[in-house]
């Protein structure tokens, strides 16, 4: 699966602009060239030598605190994308096969979060759990759950009708064999793009949750954070919104090019077009002759 | 294993039903059946007759609400899923679909699909994958289609896939739904010479068709399903040349393979009138 998203120029380039993101969310905080939390008299000001992006309304280094929030922000948005994997994928696999009881119940249930607002739901829970970074991300992966649990849902259906699952039922297989072998092959490529859509997901709501003091608490760096304390001056700094708003929009795109990568190489559909593409290559390659019995995938 | 001539599968008077409460209507009504070792059965009948109904209940896959099915001797009417699952894991029955394309799972090499069942069975994958590579012989496919999916074979190379994947476990009986109607002439004359070599090897066969002419030449003996009922057990020659049941007769006279016994148009119309009546 790896070797096939490298093949698509999409997968490569979705596959460096994430790893670029994730090296930051790793080193970041270590590299970053000044305190994040220092401030100084130097409030608003311009790109300089010394501070790369200028300083910020109360004289904290912009770019320091950009590398610094870079791994709440990461880590938040990994976070949700994986809870709500959790919380929905199971689920989702389970109510094909677990009888009609377990499919009702879990299905009402997806519906009762979907029909939940999304920012209401969020304060109660705040106001319940407490204020943090695992309480605000566990709210949102469960939120964004249903998702899962209706694409798992779906696939899962699809193939537990299927005849060859039939077969291996007729020879003796037993319900966890069949999801490993059969059911889990179909659903992972619908699941991995849902995945790669939340976490892009996942860091526009990290962004506006700790725009909204949700989450983050100042002075804690985020993207988002940055992004809205920004945006307070803009009469000083028309262009300061624009560096975080860039990281944010480049995950997320990266993450949404990475899906439909996982999209267009997965299944048969995914084989044939890579088939073509390389025979295509080869037809303007002719020092590379095209093996008898076509190309393996 | 019974080799006393004890039946391999027995079916007494069998009862399916489909849906609950005022839904609930009947599929199979009083089926009775009995198969011995290295005999070959056609069950005969149109589309909505309970054929695969039939299939489906010996196989364990519908709950029978009434009736018997003895398999091997063991009564199985009553079994709950694990010992369904147990009985599966022998291999004693196996089924082999119409549509080979369907029947196996297009992201799998042939090799998976192959030695599945040997491999549900617990046998190690190396000898499975040995096993597996010699039934690829006995349906006459070349080995170096192991690595192959399904998706780039032909559907006379699939459907001996499925034949061959039902061999592994060595059954003594395999049913057979409507085994070479996806296929053309060539590859149908080859997938029933397969089957002949298996009767003689003494398994036994049963044959779901719509098409009498279909099932003329190999089965032994023919049963007609009409509307949820055997109308009609018999020899095969019997059944083909002398047919009593007046659905058994239109099915004769319709088949246009059976030039001998082909009826007139005014003859089929009067005995579709008779069964309407």
């Amino acid at each position: 699966m790896v070797r096939r998203v490298l093949a698509l120029p999409a997968g490569r380039l979705a596959v460096g602009i994430l790893s670029v993101i994730v090296l930051l969310a790793i080193l970041g905080p270590t590299l970053a060239p000044h305190d994040p939390l220092g401030t100084s008299a130097l409030t608003l000001a311009g790109p300089s030598w010394e501070h790369w992006l200028g300083t910020d309304y109360l004289g904290r280094d912009v770019f320091s605190r950009l590398l610094a929030g870079s791994r709440t922000s990461v880590l938040g948005s990994v976070e949700v994308a994986l809870i709500a994997l959790v919380v929905g994928v199971v689920p989702g696999i389970l109510s094909v096969y677990f009888g009609q009881v377990f499919e009702w119940f879990t299905l009402r249930i997806a519906d009762t979060l979907i029909a939940l607002p999304f920012l209401i739901y969020a304060v109660a829970v705040t106001a319940l759990l407490g204020n943090g970074i695992p309480q605000a991300m566990f709210t949102v992966g469960v939120l964004v759950s249903p998702l899962f649990y209706r694409v798992a849902r779906a696939s899962t259906l699809a193939v537990a009708r299927s005849q060859y699952v039939e077969a291996a039922l007729i020879s003796g297989a037993s319900i966890g064999w069949i999801a490993r072998r059969h059911v889990w092959g179909k659903v992972l490529p619908p699941v991995a793009v849902a995945l790669a859509q939340t976490i892009g997901i996942g860091f526009v709501v990290v962004s506006s949750l700790s725009f909204l003091g949700i989450g983050v608490q100042p002075p804690a760096p985020t993207w988002g954070g940055l992004l809205a304390s920004d945006l307070g001056y803009l009469s000083y700094q028309p262009w300061a919104p624009a560096v975080p708003a860039l990281l944010i929009m480049a995950t997320v795109w990266g993450s949404n090019l990475l899906a439909d990568a996982i999209r267009d190489v997965s299944g048969e559909a995914g084989r044939a077009l890579l088939n073509s593409r390389r025979v295509r290559a080869r037809r303007l390659d002719p020092a590379e002759p095209i093996p008898a019995g076509g190309v393996a995938p | 294993m019974s080799a006393d001539g004890r039946p391999v599968l027995q079916v007494a008077d069998l009862e399916v039903h489909y849906g609950l409460r005022r839904r609930r209507r009947r599929v199979l009504h009083g089926v009775s059946l009995s198969v011995a070792r290295g005999e070959t059965v056609g069950v005969i009948g149109e589309t909505g007759s309970g054929k695969s109904t039939f299939a489906r209940a010996v196989l364990g896959l519908v709950r029978a609400s009434g009736g018997r099915i003895l398999i091997d001797g063991e009564d199985v009417s009553r079994y709950s899923a694990r010992q369904w699952r147990a009985l599966r894991r022998r291999g004693v029955v196996q089924y082999v679909f119409q549509d080979p394309l369907r029947s196996l799972d297009p992201d799998l090499p042939i090799e998976e699909s192959l030695i599945e069942p040997l491999l549900v069975q617990g046998v190690g994958r190396k000898e499975a994958v040995e096993r597996g590579r010699a039934y690829l012989a006995r349906v006459r496919l070349d080995s170096e289609l192991f690595g192959r999916l399904p998706g780039e074979l032909s559907g006379g190379q699939r459907q001996r896939v499925a034949v061959a994947r039902v061999l592994v476990t060595e059954p003594a009986l395999i049913i057979l739904d409507e085994p070479v109607s996806a296929l053309d002439s060539a590859n149908r004359v080859g997938i029933l010479e397969i089957l002949k070599e298996l009767r003689d090897a003494g398994v036994a066969l049963i044959f779901i068709s719509h098409d009498l002419g279909s099932v003329a030449g190999v089965a032994d003996r023919i049963a007609v399903l009409y509307q949820g009922e055997f109308v009609e057990v018999g020899d095969a020659r019997a059944v083909i040349s002398n047919p009593r049941h007046p659905y058994a007769r239109l099915l004769v006279g319709s088949a246009p393979t059976l030039r001998s016994a082909a009826a007139s148009r005014a003859e089929r119309d009067a005995l579709r009138a008779l069964l309407h009546a």
